[in-house]
């Protein structure tokens, strides 16, 4: 079954084409990546001017609303890579294998986010850039593991075969999530505990926890059109390589 | 006793360019890669 098998029909029953249809998604993707990138800039705005300054971090404390974010928006793109890697192995539909190839690429781009702001917000906080403590160290295999999914993919022709395995490599990486996020909780750390995603109300004053969720938003909007666009692409791409099979 | 806001301004400021351009970039070159294919259709 190719992408060009699983096009649905419109309501009036007319098929449209499957690069039609591909190229829709993709405009969609870029419309809603265009929203996120305004809402990044309004962002900016806001922390800037309106939200207050941490007094004993100072203004190193304003990467907070990058780094949770775009850890949110990494943790979220591995989580449906892997979820979508799972329903592949169910269902055998290869836009599944599409979605889940496009969230891993995805993923990794809001990882090098993280991976970038964290050490800036480390060092003037920890005295380091770095340390080989529980939850940078698992948040590294989790980025290791998905740069090993891209790798892979681009290792295997066959495309029932590369679906596959990469399926099998993102549950892996499903599996890891809760252990980074819990990881805090599970072992010694000197990363922060969660200040919103936990049983108690968030430990946040309402000016910085408002941008918080601004932030959030802005970045899901983000994940949204990154992944939306990407996929796509990926229909495009099989659409193409279908056309030049028949 | 009031204590001075720390100095670190640089690294916020390093952290929002680098945000903002990993995101521009991403976002031209999703565009750019769309655009080519659209082109070889």
């Amino acid at each position: 079954m190719t992408s060009a098998d699983t096009v649905p029909s419109d309501s009036r029953g007319i098929r449209p084409s499957a690069a039609a249809h591909a190229t829709a998604i993709a405009r969609r993707g870029l419309i809603i990546t265009a929203i996120g990138l305004v809402g990044l800039a309004a962002m900016i705005v806001m922390v800037q001017l309106y939200t207050p300054t941490e007094a004993r971090q100072g203004l190193a404390q304003k990467i907070f609303y990058l780094h949770a974010p775009t850890a949110w928006s990494t943790l979220l793109a591995f989580s449906l890579c892997g979820i979508a890697g799972g329903l592949y192995l169910w269902l055998r539909d290869p836009r599944l294998d599409v979605f889940a190839e496009s969230s891993a690429e995805v993923g990794l781009v809001f990882a090098a986010m993280m991976l970038s702001t964290g050490p800036l917000w480390g060092k003037p906080i920890w005295g380091t850039f770095w340390q080989w403590e529980p939850r940078l160290t698992l948040t590294l295999l989790e980025v290791f593991l998905f740069i090993g999914y891209r790798a892979l993919r681009g290792a295997i022709v066959d495309p029932s075969e590369r679906a596959r395995y990469s399926a099998i490599v993102g549950l892996l990486g499903l599996a890891l999530v809760p252990f980074v996020h819990l990881s805090v909780y599970l072992f010694r750390t000197i990363h922060p505990q969660p200040i919103v995603l936990k049983p108690s109300a968030p430990s946040l004053p309402w000016d910085m926890l408002r941008t918080l969720f601004v932030s959030l938003a802005v970045f899901t909007v983000l994940y949204l059109g990154f992944v939306t666009a990407r996929y796509g692409l990926g229909l495009l791409r099989g659409t193409r390589k279908a056309d030049h099979a028949d | 006793m009031q204590t001075s806001v720390p100095a670190n301004g640089g690294y916020m400021v390093a952290a929002y360019v680098i945000v903002s351009l990993i995101v521009l970039l991403y976002a031209w070159s999703l565009a750019r890669r769309i655009h080519r294919e659209l082109q070889d259709q």
